[in-house]
């Protein structure tokens, strides 16, 4: 029997920089960020970082069944969307529901112009979006981050979760295009010119 | 726009069924009616796409006219069931038609809102609904990906203690059981129950004004006087009686 030399000889070996992330990733259901690996490896930040260099490589979209993301502020270890069906049959689970047009709306509200009361939401829209908001909340997508104290019985605020940025893949919110560069100039003036031509309508036919 | 095709004869057996067996045929929607309830009020289903009279003719040419005695009653509670649900919905429906809500309506008429805030306020709308759109196609290439499924608890005994986070436990416990800093209170020289013993005393000539009790006593034997008071008056020994609000207090013996 040779177990105990077996055991011995790997109570003596120290994982490589690569594996060791590897394993911290593959034990983490969510984002491991750098200060956590490494204060768990107690590597050198370069060496990390050529490590991570190294598993992006390693997990390549059409290389593996796992991709290696950075999201949210971290890394994590994902399966690779191209086995997302056989999971879900795997799994036995179904797909969530989509979410709906409003509830998009409300999210690129708070992404841009957030963190946002329920009342500014509704401003921006036009209309009632609570019952879109109490969604969002309870997909865990928006939370309550305070309260904003300047307004009368200060509204409580909401803003984006980790999980949000994990759904959409952001690393953060500067992952994100800038809203001026999210719609083509030419749009936003006819939707001017419209509304002026309108005005004028409005001011021509107040005269007649 | 399909119409549900039903034979608008009397059927006794529909008749007597709940409401959760009445199955709907929209553009929009194929099922039951109570899951067209749910995605509507889930916001997954937009309900200025729903069409109610569509809607109710169905219910009437599946449930309408008449029934068997047996069943009138179950019949009677899905109608008041459905014309509920239904009047929620062309509510909900009427409101969501509206363009603006009144009150926005009349700010605007009353020149709340300027040409140039229009304006600003349609550009900004432009710009959220375009980078909603966005979004969707983001969060949607992204659907595909599970996260790691591992996510260990700590295994009983395993848990690594460190030096800093056992001082932090510690101090937050001698925290908790630290006693209050006592420095500024003198020596407590008198006990409630001696208090206690010197009103009753006091009340065997009569009623008793409380400042008369007090007038000779320090501040502390004061306070005492007084939770003292309040006990014998807890305990229904006295009572207290004040006729204005930081008025002379009197304390007379129950008898």
């Amino acid at each position: 029997m040779n177990a105990p030399e077996h055991q011995s000889a790997q109570e003596h070996t120290t994982p490589g920089a690569t594996s060791a992330i590897e394993a911290i990733l593959l034990v983490s259901s969510r984002p491991v960020s750098l200060s956590s690996i490494l204060s768990a490896t107690a590597l050198p930040e370069p060496e990390v970082q050529e490590a991570i260099e190294e598993l992006k490589e390693r997990y390549a979209p059409g290389t593996s069944g796992i991709v290696f993301r950075e999201v949210a502020g971290g890394f994590q270890l994902a399966t690779n969307p191209i086995c997302a069906d056989v999971l879900e049959r795997f799994r036995k689970e179904a797909r969530p529901a989509p979410l709906s047009g409003a509830a998009y709306e409300v999210l690129a509200c708070v992404l841009y112009l957030g963190p946002l009361t329920r009342g500014a939401i509704n401003e921006v829209r036009g209309v009632n979006s609570d019952a879109v908001v109490r969604n969002l909340l309870d997909r865990n997508l928006l939370a309550e981050a305070g309260r904003e104290k300047s307004r009368p019985g200060a509204p409580v605020l909401l803003d984006l979760t980790e999980d949000f940025l994990l759904a959409t893949g952001a690393k953060g919110r500067d992952d994100f295009p800038s809203l001026g560069a999210v719609v083509d100039p030419e749009e936003i003036e006819r939707v001017r010119e419209r509304v002026r031509g309108q005005g004028q309508k409005i001011s021509g036919g107040g005269e007649e | 726009m399909k119409r549900h095709q039903k034979d608008e004869q009397v059927n006794t057996e529909s008749r007597g069924r709940a409401l959760s067996s009445f199955t709907v045929e929209l553009d929009v929607y194929s099922g039951p009616y109570e899951g067209l309830l749910t995605l509507i009020l889930k916001h997954e289903l937009e309900i200025f796409e729903v069409p109610l009279r569509e809607l109710v003719s169905q219910y009437r040419s599946e449930n309408l006219p008449g029934g068997s005695p047996g069943v009138e009653k179950e019949a009677l509670e899905r109608d008041t069931d459905f014309v509920d649900s239904a009047t929620s919905l062309v509510l909900l429906k009427g409101r969501s038609l509206a363009p603006v809500p009144e009150h926005e309506e009349e700010e605007a008429s009353e020149g709340g809102l300027s040409p140039q805030e229009l304006e600003e306020r349609l550009v900004t709308y432009l710009k959220i609904k375009r980078a909603a759109e966005a979004l969707e196609q983001r969060l949607k290439r992204n659907a595909d990906l599970f996260p790691s499924g591992h996510a260990l608890h700590p295994r009983p005994g395993r848990l690594h203690l460190s030096i800093d986070r056992l001082v932090k436990a510690l101090r937050r416990s001698f925290l908790r059981t630290a006693e209050p800093d006592e420095r500024h209170l003198g020596p407590i020289t008198v006990t409630v129950d001696e208090l206690v013993a010197l009103i009753r005393t006091s009340l065997v000539r009569g009623p008793l004004s409380f400042e008369d009790l007090v007038r000779d006593m320090d501040r502390l034997r004061s306070a005492v006087a007084f939770a003292a008071t309040l006990s014998l008056a807890s305990e229904g020994h006295v009572n207290l009686s004040q006729a204005e609000p930081f008025g002379p207090l009197t304390i007379e013996p129950v008898r």
